[in-house]
């Protein structure tokens, strides 16, 4: 009785804070309103690719893919049956994601055969070509706009539908780690001959994971379509494919708080990012030898020291500091010089942000900065009734 | 879809064969650090792409910028830009291999192919803000000193055809001297043709196209192979590149440690090599020799547009050519990259140009699905 109280319970806040958003975000500009949009379609796309990367360990690199079956889908059928259907935008609009989410879980089933046989790198690089090769056909088909691009007629702009999207991710990823049938996600990511020989349908288990993340992805990629009102092969390249990886990768593979809290901070930096004025080239070098100098000492200091854990934190924080004064001293300075004095676009950072990311933080944190870990109430308690020494660690 | 032009064929097959051999260069960086390492080297087309930009810089530090004045080229000039551009590539592997992948060595493998990403990212979009990427430059083609064909008849031109078009030739001289002669008399403009000049230049104008129709039909009875003379160059340059690797991996003895390592890293350290120190060389190795197939690539294949994206897709089918020959096998992946150069010709002969860069995405998965050792690999399934 209080399990469905509870759960009842949290479906009702999940509607009410999805009704919360759309009123937020209706006396918003259109600006913000875009930024509100995208950062609920990256937390579902980060949090499905979660599902397939991180739980099941299937690492995989197309999910741009899926993302474009599901918004070349809704506008399809926007444009072939929305008149003919009579029905109201709201169930059309669910309509519209349902067969978005079917028809790319059948992408992801394709896709998702070869997972059966390829491993590691060579999984990643064939996701990689099969997102390639959708978009290639898709560019193609004159029936779907071609390279121009496909416009949405009837479009319906639904913030909350897209954040119900995306707790409804989130809550199926996190119910699916509560269960029997989560565990064996969580066996073949960590040893695929074992979880078999402990009765672990390995096939069907590594199957179900594409099929749901792409189903997700590909609602999403519905959402999408009805808010740009146009979509082009242009929009589903490989760099999105890497920034929802990126994503992933940050928040710590197998962590459904990381994917999500990840997608929402490397979304938004690089939109702030947009607007920042132009600046001589001498300050980024200066930049990047600031983060060489932090990237060195954290090395260090993760190899060297054993110390108590407020001492390793204040060392961390020192070199943080150093290099960060370095940057900043070193900038104008070496701005001076002829050649790096020349401006940049800031605009043009964008994916420069994206790649730095992922090498300082496989160079200082492999396993993502939340690693394994989710976050719980039970971890809040701990983290506040507990001394500093165990707080880092958990 | 056009037609199968079967008489283009024989031409089409050259130029894959051309092609292929810089596709055959790349796969060589890629099969042998994957020998080694057991990592795809994501940014070793980005590699590429900076040895590009080497022998754009190596050719306008000659003189050859883009309104210049010079009028003749040497292969001196062609030898510097070719060690520019393999020396900077070298040096390049060398850093990234110890500043990006070295540091991961100890990690999942994952982990370094997620580095190798973030490398190869980052070299494309933060080159963008170094170098000159639009509009693309391109290399003057005058820095090529040899820019004719060598013309390899196949079948000769029919005489019929031939004597045909001759004979036409007389009527058209004969129609555009009259043509000519009354606009002398006349004074008149070609353009504003007084009602009596009209049957002149029309009888001009249909001798003219008569004989261009027969001389196209005596031209297209024969068969013959066009060469470029740079392209020819490329691909012996190539050959030479390949037969000199093969002789340091299999009879020097960096080469025998480099094949040591690739077959068990550690017991090649406990016997003394500097595993190491033979990382290194194999990138820098690799390297050079992407750096080689970017010089020749942007200076022979003439007008070849550089921008910071320019060895995405090379890298893409150099890596697929290697897994096609069996990755980590050095013949492997000259025979993989000739395959994959003939595949994309083939593909554009057949009158599929869009799906020029799906076709190698496409071979990909079917070796990988069904022979994942490649054409000369071992049939040791280790990773599939």
């Amino acid at each position: 009785m209080k399990f469905w109280l509870g759960r009842t319970g949290s479906i009702l806040l999940a509607f009410a804070l999805c009704a919360g958003i759309q009123l937020l975000a209706d006396q918003q500009s259109d600006f913000v309103q875009r930024l509100i949009v995208l950062a609920g379609l990256y937390v579902t796309l980060a949090v499905s690719l979660n599902l397939i990367n991180g739980i099941t360990g299937q690492f995989s690199m197309g999910h741009a893919a899926f993302y474009q079956i599901g918004a070349y889908t809704a506008g399809f059928i926007a444009m072939k049956f929305y008149a003919g259907a009579k029905l109201p935008p709201e169930l059309w609009m669910i309509l519209s994601l349902l067969t978005g989410a079917a028809v790319a879980s059948v992408a992801g089933l394709i896709v998702g055969l070869p997972s059966l046989r390829l491993k590691g790198d060579y999984l990643a690089i064939v996701t990689l070509g099969f997102g390639e090769i959708i978009r290639i056909i898709v560019q193609n088909q004159p029936a779907i706009g071609g390279a121009y691009g496909l416009s949405v007629a009837p479009r319906f702009e639904m913030i909350w539908l897209v954040w119900l999207l995306a707790i409804l991710c989130i809550a199926v990823c996190r119910n699916l780690l509560k269960t029997a049938h989560g565990l064996q996600f969580l066996a073949v990511r960590e040893d695929e001959v074992a979880s078999s020989a402990m009765g672990v349908n390995v096939t069907r288990t590594k199957v179900t994971a594409f099929l749901l993340g792409s189903a997700f992805a590909g609602a999403a990629g519905a959402l999408l379509a009805h808010f740009e009102g146009f979509v082009s092969p242009k929009m589903f390249t490989m760099d999105v494919s890497f920034i929802i990886v990126t994503m992933v990768v940050l928040g710590g593979t197998g962590s459904i708080t990381g994917a999500t809290l990840a997608a929402i901070g490397l979304f938004f930096l690089p939109e702030k990012m947009r607007d920042l004025p132009n600046f001589p080239l001498g300050n980024l070098v200066a930049t990047g030898i600031g983060i060489v100098i932090m990237v060195i000492g954290f090395r260090h200091i993760a190899a060297n020291f054993h110390g108590k854990m407020v001492e390793r934190v204040l060392r961390y924080l020192a070199i943080l500091a150093i290099a960060v004064v370095i940057a900043l001293v070193l900038g104008p300075i070496v701005s001076k010089l002829p050649t790096l004095g020349v401006p940049v676009e800031g605009a043009k950072l964008r994916m420069v942000v994206f790649a730095v990311t992922l090498i300082v933080l496989m160079l200082l944190r492999p396993q993502g900065i939340f690693a394994h870990h989710e976050f719980s109430w039970a971890w809040l308690r701990k983290v506040l009734r507990i001394d500093t020494d165990k707080k880092v660690t958990a | 879809m056009a037609g199968l032009e079967l008489s283009t064929l024989p031409q089409q097959l050259v130029n894959g064969i051309l092609l292929g051999s810089i596709y055959a260069l790349i796969a060589l960086g890629y099969t042998m650090v994957y020998g080694v390492l057991k990592l795809i080297n994501f940014a070793h087309g980005e590699v590429f792409m900076i040895g590009a930009y080497a022998a754009l810089f190596a050719s306008w530090g000659l003189g050859y910028t883009p309104n210049n004045a010079m009028s003749g080229s040497n292969p001196i000039n062609l030898l510097i830009m070719l060690l520019a551009s393999m020396t900077l590539c070298g040096l390049l592997g060398v850093l990234i291999e110890r500043f990006a992948y070295r540091p991961m060595r100890n990690q999942p493998r994952i982990a370094s192919l997620i580095t190798a990403i973030g490398v190869s990212l980052l070299l494309q979009y933060g080159g963008q803000l170094f170098l000159p990427s639009s509009p693309a430059p391109n290399i003057d083609a005058k820095v090529n000193p040899y820019q004719d064909n060598i013309t390899i008849p196949l079948r000769p031109v029919d005489g019929t055809l031939v004597a045909a078009a001759k004979q036409l030739e007389a009527k058209q001289i004969e129609t555009k001297t009259a043509f000519d002669g009354y606009l002398e008399r006349t004074k008149e403009s070609p353009f504003q043709l007084s009602a009596a000049g009209q049957p002149f230049k029309k009888a001009a104008q249909d001798a003219e196209r008569d004989l261009r129709t027969a001389e196209g039909k005596a031209e297209a009875s024969g068969l013959s192979i066009r060469l470029p003379k740079g392209q020819m160059i490329m691909l012996v340059t190539t050959v030479v590149l390949m037969a000199l690797l093969n002789f340091l991996v299999m009879h020097t003895k960096p080469g025998r440690a480099m094949r040591a390592a690739s077959h068990d890293f550690d017991a090649a350290s406990l016997m003394g090599i500097n595993v190491n120190s033979t990382i290194t060389f194999t990138f820098l190795i690799g390297s050079a020799l992407a750096g080689a197939g970017a010089m020749m690539n942007a200076t022979f294949l003439s007008g070849t547009k550089i921008d910071t994206f320019f060895g995405m897709l090379p890298g893409v089918k150099a890596f697929v050519a290697a897994v096609l020959g069996g990755i980590g096998n050095i013949p492997g992946a000259v025979l993989g990259g000739i395959l994959m150069g003939l595949a994309e010709t083939l593909v554009v002969w057949a009158g599929y140009d869009s799906y020029r860069d799906a076709i190698a995405f496409i071979v990909l998965i079917i070796v990988l699905l069904f022979k994942p050792g490649g054409l000369l690999g071992s049939n040791k399934v280790e990773k599939v």
